[in-house]
């Protein structure tokens, strides 16, 4: 079955990168604005990986990971967070929030692919 | 806006944020106490700048970088937010805008004294560092001796609930040479104490591989600060034996980037050979009969007792399904070949018939089977001369209803779910619906005064002995007619939409599965008989609520997290005769963006599906795509969704009408 | 009605159905099996109702006795699947049929084959391609290209009592 990805981020062109490389590469992609979407479509939809930007409005990044990891049905599933620098700080807190890895902005298409593979499969 | 450039949405995105800002900057300019006003100001450049990467522009997110971390040290609280910073930010903005819209103009040296200005103002606080250097692939070159590494893992307990997947670890590091994976149960605790969410397995792995240290380091990249992983080499020197977790690793943060497509790494690696498409042919009868083959050895492992014998049934499973990918990867090309054939074409025909068109592509490296792209080269090229000679018109006729004089194509091709699309579509004049209605009428393929939409009415072009061309020319009436499009497409069970608006243009889609051969299935059994549902429809399976069993024909629909679900009862469609089981399953599948459920007696699990088509006397029965064999034997069919999905939904609106 | 231009003999297996004795030309014949497990197709033509596995092959599995209005019975130990194959729309099909018994393939001597009859027989004369004698019985000798023909899918083999009146 074709698995289905989760993508939140508030940037509209990032959004729809992301959505034509993982539908290109046979993945189902849902999108959310920010946060507070992306928790209502995480809960009304079965998704099979969850990827989030850490900056945006209205519930942001790492709000909505903690969420998402209170729902039994995100037990297990994974989630990757976009982030710009290479800032340990980010990353160990967005881990302790519950994030299974992390996506570097700026980034292309392949390296998209692989890393949703990484986690995937 | 699905189908737009993601670079031309970015430019909208970008000047839609840029005016924000100005608004944003200018009340900072008279209110600077604002810490809400600075942190959105923040916000907005720090999208800037990380989409500007993304899409290419890169002076544009190397300038913003430095007002971004400015902002940054404000909302920190080490700088003061002054109207004279709000200033500086209003011209970097203005020159932002210079960058995206007018790169070849933009001043360099306006923009290099905005930001010393910038400097003048924050500096001092380690502020402005140097936009990170472009990374550097952290897999450096193979080397060329392969080593031997023992890999020794361990995941916290809880990692299994933050997603990670030790099963796709391993995976990787498999992915990267020959991999002899023991799996350590010493910590596993005793089955009453046993919690099937953390994880106490560990791993013990021997790897041959070329590939250096920091390739395997970088399998482990999102755990490794928590985990218990040594990495040694044996057969060197002096293994270095360094115990608990390694530390966080210098190597930039691209995870190591796992090959796609097999095939295609196994072209970069410069060695390609030819081989007769019948052997490949062969090869894959070959290993469809292995995979049968091997569902019965599962079968009869499943029932033993035999611990060796059922984990060598698991190896074989493992192996079988690795060569039913490799031998279906081989076989897969990017359409690009067949896309690069038409350029031509359509110049010729454009000369011939005097028009002017441009033939633009996208998705040239989506793959599709070779048979099939081979399959579809008439059909695509008959589609494209109809589109050419009937759909585009001269440049005269163009201009005439205020359209360019040049017509256009748009050839696509993308992947969704487990099938491709590929799309043609023109902007010429669109079909004529009252001539096509007209001539099917004549033709009685259509009752006068029968109630049609346009996609119905569409597909009667494809029947045989339809045509409305005026006179047959030279192009189109070749003997290659829609019909035989339409055949070539059921045989490769693939399936064509029309859409078109008059005057506008015509969009035909092909919709076809991606393999032919082999499937994932999920196994069911309705009364008697076993039937496969093509995984990659299934959503979900839950299980019948009791109240909906009494209801017999009544309100078939399940409330599912909100959503109503039609469902259908495959027992009454399939006349089962023996008792129900006692909780009966709902499968929620999905098809045309409809979802229905299909009642079933049990789910039976997953199963390697290798298709054997019908035989032309039971071609009619739309309910049925295909049919396999199973372990033990038995001939088990497989279900059709969209036809199920489209009768659930009739009968669903019969019963309403009711 | 079908004229057997009989100038040679005839290869044919020997099989019953519901105690009555038909042949099928034996060149037409591929293999004959035992009973095995029968998939039900819901939804199929009546008579080709079943799917069996031959040798990793996926084959219809049709039941004449429905064609020619006789009652089923449950298999026995003697009944067959006698694989064929079948001259549909330009191309040779694999279709199974199930014979309550199977004897012998044996040759009909062009002497004892006669053109079928157009009035007086049981089973409707164009799934019959002629008759003849064999050890004592009239044996019809089945058309089995017509029989699976497209137009016949859901007629029956036997004759009504409404004289000539043709099929639709």
């Amino acid at each position: 079955m074709a698995k289905t990805i989760l993508s939140v981020d508030d940037s509209a062109s990032i959004r729809q990168m992301v959505k034509l490389t993982l539908s290109g590469a046979g993945y189902d992609v849902i999108q959310a604005n920010d946060g507070a979407e992306g928790l209502e479509k995480a809960k009304g939809a079965k998704v099979d990986m969850v990827m989030t930007d850490l900056n945006m409005p209205v519930m942001n990044g790492l709000a909505l990971i903690k969420e998402l990891r209170k729902l039994p049905a995100y037990q297990g599933v994974p989630i990757l967070f976009l982030t710009t620098e290479s800032d340990a700080g980010i990353k160990s807190e967005a881990k302790a929030a519950g994030a299974t890895g992390w996506i570097t902005k700026p980034f292309q298409q392949d390296q998209l692919i692989a890393v949703v593979k990484k986690v995937l499969g | 806006m699905s189908g737009g450039d993601p670079t031309d949405t970015f430019r909208q995105e970008a000047q839609e944020l840029l005016e924000q800002l100005e608004q944003i900057l200018l009340d900072l300019a008279r209110t600077p106490d604002n810490p809400e006003l600075v942190d959105s100001t923040f916000r907005a450049l720090h999208t800037i700048k990380g989409s500007g990467s993304m899409f290419g522009f890169e002076e544009v997110a190397g300038f913003t970088h430095h007002v971004e971390s400015a902002f940054d040290l404000v909302r920190k609280g080490k700088v003061a937010m002054t109207a004279a910073l709000a200033d500086i930010a209003l011209a970097g903005k203005d020159h932002i805008r210079n960058l995206i819209e007018r790169p070849e103009s933009a001043d360099a040296a306006a923009g290099q004294a905005i930001l010393a200005r910038l400097e003048a103002t924050v500096g001092g606080h380690g502020a402005a560092t140097e936009t990170k250097a472009t990374e550097i692939p952290a897999a450096a070159a193979p080397e060329a001796a392969k080593a031997h590494w023992h890999v020794h893992f361990r995941l916290p307990e809880h990692a299994l609930a933050t997603g990670t997947n030790p099963l796709l670890l391993i995976d990787e590091l498999r992915s990267l040479g020959t991999a002899t994976v023991t799996p350590l149960l010493d910590k596993v605790p005793p089955l009453e104490a046993l919690v099937a969410t953390e994880c106490t397995i560990g791993w013990d792995i021997e790897l041959q591989t070329e590939k250096p240290k920091s390739a395997i380091e970088d399998v482990f990249l999102f755990v490794m600060d928590e985990m218990d992983l040594r990495i040694e080499e044996i057969a060197a020197p002096k293994p270095a034996a360094a115990p608990a977790p390694a530390p966080v690793v210098a190597a930039p943060p691209k995870p190591a980037a796992k090959p796609a497509k097999t095939a295609a790494e196994v072209l970069k690696s410069g060695s390609s050979i030819r081989v007769p498409a019948e052997r490949l042919d062969n090869l894959m009868d070959r290993v469809g009969e292995l995979v049968i083959a091997q569902s019965r050895l599962k079968q009869i492992a499943a029932a033993s007792q035999d611990g060796e014998f059922k984990s060598i049934s698991e190896e074989i499973e493992r192996l079988a399904l690795e060569l039913r990918d490799t031998t279906m990867g081989v076989r897969m090309v990017p359409i690009a070949q067949l896309f690069g054939r038409f350029r031509r074409l359509v110049h010729d025909l454009a000369v011939e018939l005097g028009k002017e068109i441009s033939l633009t592509t996208s998705g040239e490296e989506t793959e599709l089977d070779k048979t099939v792209i081979e399959r579809l080269n008439d059909p695509l090229v008959h589609l494209i001369r109809n589109s050419i000679d009937h759909g585009l018109e001269s440049p005269e006729q163009r201009q005439a209803t205020g359209k360019s004089a040049q017509g256009h194509i748009h050839l696509s091709a993308r992947h969704t779910g487990d099938k491709v699309l590929i799309s043609i579509s023109d902007d010429g004049k669109g079909l004529d619906r009252a001539r096509i209605r007209a001539r099917a009428e004549e033709n009685g393929l259509v009752a006068p005064g029968a109630q049609m939409s346009d996609s119905e009415l569409f597909q009667v072009i494809f029947q045989p002995g339809f045509s409305t061309a005026q006179a047959v020319t030279n192009l189109s009436g070749r003997g290659v007619g829609m019909d035989v499009v339409k055949r070539t497409l059921d045989a490769l069970r693939g399936s064509i939409d029309i859409a078109s608006t008059p005057g506008t243009g015509t969009e035909i889609t092909l919709r076809l599965p991606l393999t032919l051969a082999i499937i994932d299935g999920l196994l069911v059994r309705v009364g008697q008989g076993r039937y496969v549902i093509p995984l990659s429809a299934v959503e979900e399976c839950v299980e019948l609520p009791h109240e909906e069993e009494g209801r017999a024909s009544g309100r078939n629909f399940l409330n599912i997290r909100g959503d109503l679900v039609p469902f259908l009862r495959l027992r009454e469609m399939f006349n089962a005769t023996t008792p129900p089981d006692k909780y009966q399953k709902v499968v929620v599948v999905s098809a045309n963006d409809m979802r229905v459920g299909l009642v079933v007696d049990q789910v039976i699990g997953d199963h390697q599906t290798v298709i054997k088509s019908l035989s032309k006397l039971h071609k009619g029965v739309g309910t049925f795509s295909g049919a396999t064999i199973l372990g033990d034997g038995t001939v088990a069919l497989i279900l059709e969704i969209t036809h199920l999905v489209a009768r659930g939904q009739r009968e669903r609106t019969m019963k309403l009408a009711s | 009605m079908a004229i057997w231009q009989g100038k040679r003999s005839l290869e044919v297996l020997t099989l019953t159905l519901q105690g009555e004795k038909f042949a099928l030309e034996a060149s037409r014949v591929q293999e004959i099996l035992d009973l095995v497990n029968v998939t039900e197709v819901p939804g199929g033509p009546a008579f080709l109702n079943g799917l069996v596995n031959v040798r990793g092959k996926v084959v219809p599995l049709a039941d004449l006795r429905l064609k020619f209005e006789m009652a089923p019975t449950p298999p026995t130990i003697d009944t067959r699947i006698v694989v064929i194959n079948v001259l549909l729309e330009g191309e040779m099909t694999t279709v199974g049929l199930l014979a309550d018994k199977v004897h012998e393939v044996t040759e009909m001597p062009a002497e004892v084959l006669e053109d079928t009859p157009k009035i007086g027989m049981r089973w409707r004369p164009e799934f019959i391609r002629c008759i003849g004698k064999h050890s004592g019985d009239f044996i019809a000798v089945l058309d089995i290209d017509r029989i699976f023909d497209e137009g016949d899918r859901g007629a029956v083999a036997g004759q009504t009592n409404v004289p000539a009146q043709d099929a639709a």
